[in-house]
């Protein structure tokens, strides 16, 4: 419910009105000021959706040329519909791998990223040396473009690479990992980049949240003799608990777009060992150019995502809106 | 929390945690000076034996070797995405900016506006990239600034609007009715005061955005061909050349860290929504 109780009595002259739209209200400069973005909205997403689902509906390809006819044929002849839903569904196992392997990738990168952020996170509520050099160097990582990312992970994981020279060092042998032509190294190898890439934004949320803890609850629990991992548990773990949902919740929707850093590093590859959704789309549409079979499957994926971002903006949702 | 003294484990903590965020970076910055034989050596030369500046060449001259690209030298790439990237940020900041005022002050639209906006992020990109395509081409405006423009504008938007809207919900609406009860109309009060109190805050969202838009990949590769090529682009054609991709790489990232470092600060709140606020 949009009602502002903090300071709405207080307003005489009609600035933040609990109600929108209110039909006794005559004011038309906040429909003025969110007028373009709904034009935005409309014109620039709502319609290509549209545009998207028509296609899906046939099987309109470029070289069949202008695409309108095919747009007119689902009209008036009834053909094909739903034919390549069907077939994604029931015919196309690497679809649903695709989506399968997406959500592992997301689950196993986001926890990483997690731990390591607050680990790290709690060495930098101490006091050290060169607290604010070591900081900024941390966040480094999130600040490179992803496309840089995925260059220099693939020049680090080279067979002659400095990774493998390093575990040879290690092992006190050479060793010779193939990283980016083995189904469950090169997974490996999309996760660590992940993780490299976007563990400081983890970071910076955790330490603000850590920030945050009330510092009474824990002198009390330590002056009563309670374990280290006890008042984690009990104490801190409770207090983050927003701040945890917030970064899953944003990092999960960012991360399921993957798609720059394993372009670059494997294109999906060995064989389909790394492809998430996001790599399949593409090289359905703009590879194999099969825009019609791509926009079905894309447009799954479409629903997937917009049911899923608003089940899980449903606990953070408030706060989101209302900022506070 | 209380403060604890800091251990050696926590040391060894820290040095792993920084190898492990400076290292790549390192390694970047070091191809980008070796010499050609020195790209792929066994083992890989971890220091230049001989620092050079070759690969820095393509930046400024046209790259001819037995590749030809037809595409000039990469300092036009540079322009391409500044300018595309540039524009993109401005009116993705007037027109974010905009509905931020009316959604903080008058809760204009509502919870749905406001979630609508949101769920444009969690959209995988070539999920709209395959319309775009087909509308693109339809409309002329494939290949072109305004195109890729329109584009960005539809990606960085919604982060526009989140991000001002946290700022603006900080500046209590009491000084706006101050200045209207001293005879300012309602638009002045909106773009006389209140923007002017987020300045700091609004130049945060645009470097923040323009980081967005230099560094986007698909959309570029999809809706562009040879007029405009942006850097992330331009970068893919010197696949293999390990050092002259390493020495563009490093010129690319170095002005966006830069900014980055500039905006830590509200890295948190840009990239939550405004849901953290530092």
């Amino acid at each position: 419910m949009v009602t502002n109780t903090s300071n709405g009595g207080a307003s005489s002259l009609g600035l933040r009105k609990p109600r929108r739209f209110d039909p006794n209200d005559k004011r038309i400069i906040p429909g003025l000021l969110i007028t373009p973005v709904q034009i935005l909205l409309i014109v620039m997403l709502i319609f290509p959706f549209v545009l998207e689902f028509v296609i899906s509906l046939t099987e309109w390809q470029p070289i069949y040329g202008d695409f309108w006819d095919a747009f007119n044929s689902v009209f008036t002849q009834k053909i094909n519909q739903g034919i390549s839903y069907n077939y994604l569904v029931t015919d196309e196992p690497r679809y649903l791998q695709a989506l399968g392997r997406t959500v592992i990738m997301s689950v196993i990168s986001l926890c990483l990223e997690f731990v390591i952020g607050l680990g790290l996170a709690s060495l930098f509520l101490k006091k050290f040396w060169g607290k604010r050099v070591w900081f900024t160097a941390l966040l480094t990582p999130m600040m490179i473009m992803p496309v840089v990312v995925g260059y220099t992970w693939f020049m680090l994981f080279q067979y002659n690479g400095p990774i493998n020279q390093v575990f040879g060092w290690i092992a006190f042998s050479p060793v010779n990992f193939k990283w980016l032509n083995d189904a469950t190294l090169a997974f490996i190898a999309v996760i660590v980049t992940e993780v490299w890439h976007w563990t400081p934004l983890f970071f910076l949320i955790m330490l603000s949240g850590l920030n945050a803890v009330p510092e009474n609850p824990i002198r009390a629990a330590t002056v009563l003799g309670a374990s280290n991992f006890k008042i984690f548990w009990t104490i801190i773990l409770p207090n983050m608990k927003a701040v945890i949902i917030i970064a899953f919740v944003i990092r999960g929707m960012e991360v399921v777009k993957l798609f720059d850093e394993i372009y670059l590093l494997t294109r999906g590859g060995p064989g389909t060992a790394t492809e998430t959704i996001s790599l399949y789309l593409y090289k359905l549409a703009f590879e194999d150019f099969r825009l019609a079979y791509a926009g079905s499957a894309a447009f799954i994926v479409l629903i997937i995502t917009v049911v899923l971002i608003n089940m899980m903006l449903k606990p953070i949702r408030y706060q989101l809106v209302e900022g506070r | 929390m209380p403060r604890r003294p800091f251990r050696w484990y926590d040391a060894i903590g820290l040095l792993a945690g920084l190898v492990f965020a400076l290292f790549p970076i390192f390694w970047m910055v070091s191809t980008s000076f070796k010499p050609t034989h020195e790209w792929a050596a066994t083992p890989p030369a971890w220091i230049p034996s001989q620092a050079t500046w070759a690969n820095y060449a393509p930046l400024i001259v046209d790259f001819k070797d037995i590749y030809v690209f037809g595409h000039g030298a990469s300092w036009q790439a540079m322009m391409h995405s500044f300018i595309v990237s540039g524009a993109a940020t401005f009116i993705a900041l007037v027109i974010g900016g905009m509905a931020a005022i009316g959604f903080s002050r008058y809760q204009a639209g509502g919870h749905t506006l406001a979630i609508a906006i949101l769920s444009v992020r969690g959209i995988p990109t070539v999920v709209i990239a395959i319309p775009f395509l087909i509308l693109f081409g339809w409309l002329g405006l494939r290949d072109t600034h305004v195109g890729l423009i329109l584009a960005y504008v539809t990606f960085t938007t919604p982060f526009a609007f989140w991000m001002l809207k946290s700022f603006i919900d900080e500046i209590p609406a009491e000084i706006e009715e101050a200045a209207m009860m001293d005879g300012m109309s309602r638009w002045q009060a909106h773009f006389r005061v209140t923007v002017p109190l987020i300045k700091g805050g609004l130049i945060a969202t645009a470097l923040f955005i323009f980081i967005l838009n230099w560094s986007e990949f698909l959309l570029a590769v999809v809706l562009t061909e040879k007029t405009v090529f942006t850097v992330p682009v331009n970068m893919q054609l010197y696949g293999g050349m390990a050092g002259i991709q390493a020495a563009l790489a490093t010129v690319a990232a170095l002005p966006i860290v830069v900014m980055g470092l500039l905006i830590h600060k509200h890295l948190a709140r840009g990239f939550t929504l405004g849901a953290v606020k530092r």
